[in-house]
């Protein structure tokens, strides 16, 4: 039995909670959030204690596992001392916010020889597993011009620290999940040409960021990323792969297999639609599950630690484009 | 009665214009001119109209108009030929392959005081003019940002030989969206920044891209104008599609997205019909009603050198690997 401290309580913690409740040999012990309200909601919830001192669940001898969810610029501080005690450690996405502080995090874990896995979970995803899978087949040839999408709404989470840009750094950090993806297919990166609003027109009153980033990879693949918190409705993504044999085209609002139509009220009142498109197992659960499978059979995470590092290395890349308006070489 | 000729049927827009004149009730096809005699002749016979080939011959006619569909590079030739005859000339797009060929039969056409038009149908079409008129009213406040995308399958014919196109996929493809981006924001574009290769052909021409620039008042846009759609599996040629982006909302308009599917176990791949409006229709009414009204055509010269100059600036910028600011210096 694998011992979980979960350190947050926010909208992911919730997520990864289910998550553990849904694998077997592993045990939410603990919740961590510095505001004990929220860790006692989500304890109250998942049937495990609450805290709001976190060095207590670091230092606890019972706990093997430590899962991060926190904004972006505490996981580093939690990462370090998590290493200290030789815990596992699961952090969400990006490592970090700046790629020193992530070379030292793997730095640390390598050197206390701790597991460090980062939650680039588009890998767990039925459809992007399966579109990698199909490039690999070589059904579409060689890969040569490739889109993707990912628009939302402003996000909205605790703190509002999304609304920081020094914080978040912006729509790129939802990005980052197709930078991490796009890696995995087609490998390292040449150069990138961003476009974006970028601290300096980042308007945290309008709550909107939009970004287009361009990626030479070095295997000359052409791929364009478009992310996006401008959206007045749900959340959408899209992936558009094309090579010399053929294309491969995705997108999230195409492949809904669900839509109810649910009437309020009687007569001609308007109702709501609401598309679903349900999976057996959530790649969040997928993605702990690895994590817990790889521990236990001593395997590599399919996401390693370096991996998390060329991801935000891409991702600090777009930002000082979009700031400089120079092409940024790897 | 107008009457309009055809110089070239070597872009296969024309039979699309040629036929739009057929519909139109007071507009004549007075003849057709092509270098290639057996395409002229079959085509002369198919519209029902004389051929030509010599084009002094067809110019010495008592013609108001002639419509340009001949290779890229040949552009200016014909055109200024028309222009010196006193013909109107829609010419189709890009207006040439240099920018000095393009500021050429600007000038010559304002010399001669005949009217110069660029065939960009895309702002004819009925999605077009209503996401215009979105904009225009503010419905999704400032624009931050556009992304386009001209996708289509890979030509073949002349297209592929750079002496009479003046390139590949780029200066096919991103000559119609840019000159939607600056009809319907308004705004010039400032920097051109672009990544373009050869991917998916075994040929030097370019094939694949995407482009990124910044247009006045802040807002920024890309631009995939790759030859990308398989020729043998695609259920379409292609697209026009953009995304605006504003503080307010966005707008997203495929041009080409009133279709639906047909599939024949003859022809094996599935394939989209479209049954949205002819858009070659509207711009063939445009041009006819500006000789009409002796009024300045809805897209210039200037329009088109425009365009044509973002495309000259990708190309720059991926040779020298940064950002390529405008506008381009022309070649004295």
């Amino acid at each position: 039995m694998l011992k979980v401290g979960l350190i947050g309580a926010g909208t992911i913690a919730g997520v990864h909670a289910q998550g553990w409740s849904e694998i077997p040999d592993t045990k939410l012990a603990v919740v961590f959030d510095i505001n004990k309200e929220n860790a006692e909601k989500l304890a109250q919830r998942f049937n495990c204690v609450a805290t709001s001192d976190y060095e207590s669940i670091i230092e606890d001898k019972d706990i093997d596992i430590i899962d991060i969810c926190t904004p972006t610029t505490t996981h580093k501080e939690y990462v370090l001392k998590s290493a200290l005690t030789k815990k596992y450690i699961f952090c969400e996405k990006p490592i970090a916010r700046t790629v020193e502080d992530a070379k030292e995090m793997v730095k640390k874990c390598k050197e206390k020889r701790v597991r460090l896995m980062i939650g680039h979970v588009l890998r767990f995803f039925q459809e992007y597993a399966k579109m990698k899978e199909q490039i690999e087949s070589g059904v579409i040839g060689k890969p040569a011009v490739v889109r993707t999408s990912r628009c939302s709404g402003f996000p909205r989470a605790w703190d509002n620290w999304y609304a920081d840009f020094n914080l978040s750094g912006g729509v790129i950090d939802m990005i980052i999940h197709d930078f991490d993806w796009l890696r995995w297919c087609f490998g390292d990166v040449d150069r990138i040409y961003a476009k974006g609003l970028g601290i300096k027109k980042y308007n945290e009153k309008n709550f909107v960021d939009y970004a287009l980033v361009i990626i030479r990879f070095k295997n000359r693949v052409i791929a364009h990323v478009e992310g996006s918190w401008a959206e007045a409705g749900g959340f959408k993504t899209s992936v558009e792969v094309t090579g010399t044999k053929g294309m491969l085209n995705f997108s999230s609002s195409d492949s809904i297999p669900i839509i109810s139509g649910i009437k309020k009220g009687v007569g001609n009142q308007p109702g709501v639609s609401i598309p679903e498109s349900p999976v057996a197992e959530s790649p969040y659960t997928l993605e702990l599950r690895h994590f817990v499978d790889c521990i236990n059979r001593g395997k590599e995470f399919l996401v390693t630690a370096d991996d998390a590092v060329k991801a935000l290395e891409i991702a600090i890349a777009s930002l000082e484009s979009i700031k400089t308006g120079e092409v940024i070489k790897l | 009665m107008i009457r309009i000729a055809m110089v070239s049927f070597a872009h296969m827009h024309a039979w699309s214009y040629a036929s739009c004149l057929k519909m139109l009730p007071d507009v004549e096809l007075s003849g057709i001119f092509d270098e290639n005699t057996t395409r002229g002749r079959k085509m002369s016979k198919i519209f029902q109209t004389k051929y030509y080939s010599k084009i002094d011959k067809l110019l010495e006619e008592d013609i108001d108009a002639v419509i340009v569909c001949s290779e890229n590079a040949k552009h200016k030739y014909h055109t200024v030929l028309a222009a010196k005859s006193g013909k109107h000339i829609l010419c189709e797009k890009p207006i040439a392959t240099t920018i000095e060929d393009a500021q050429e039969m600007i000038d010559t056409c304002k010399l001669n005081k005949v009217k110069l038009m660029i065939a960009f149908p895309c702002r004819y079409g009925s999605p077009t003019i209503r996401v215009k008129q979105m904009i225009d009213a503010g419905s999704i406040g400032k624009i931050i940002a556009i992304k386009g995308t001209n996708h289509g399958m890979m030509p073949g014919d002349w297209f592929i030989n750079r002496k009479l196109s003046g390139g590949g996929a780029v200066i096919d493809h991103t000559v119609h969206v840019v000159d939607l981006m600056r009809w319907i924001t308004k705004k010039e574009v400032k920097s051109v920044y672009a990544e373009i290769d050869t991917l998916f052909y075994k040929f030097k021409i370019d094939d694949s891209a995407t482009l990124s620039m910044e247009l006045e008042d802040d807002i920024f846009a890309t631009l995939d104008p790759s030859w990308s759609r398989p020729l043998k599996s695609a259920p379409f040629w292609g697209d026009v599609s953009m995304k605006f982006v504003g503080t307010d909302g966005t707008i997203e308009m495929n041009l080409f997205g009133q279709k639906f599917d047909l599939y024949n176990n003859d022809r094996i791949k599935a394939e989209w019909v479209y049954w949205g409006d002819n858009i070659d229709l509207g711009l063939i009414k445009s041009f006819v009603n500006c000789i009409k009204n002796n009024s300045e055509p809805e897209i210039t010269g200037y329009d088109g050198l425009k365009s044509l100059e973002v495309a000259l600036a990708a190309y720059k910028s991926a040779k020298l690997l940064k950002p390529v600011r405008l506008p381009l210096q022309a070649k004295k």
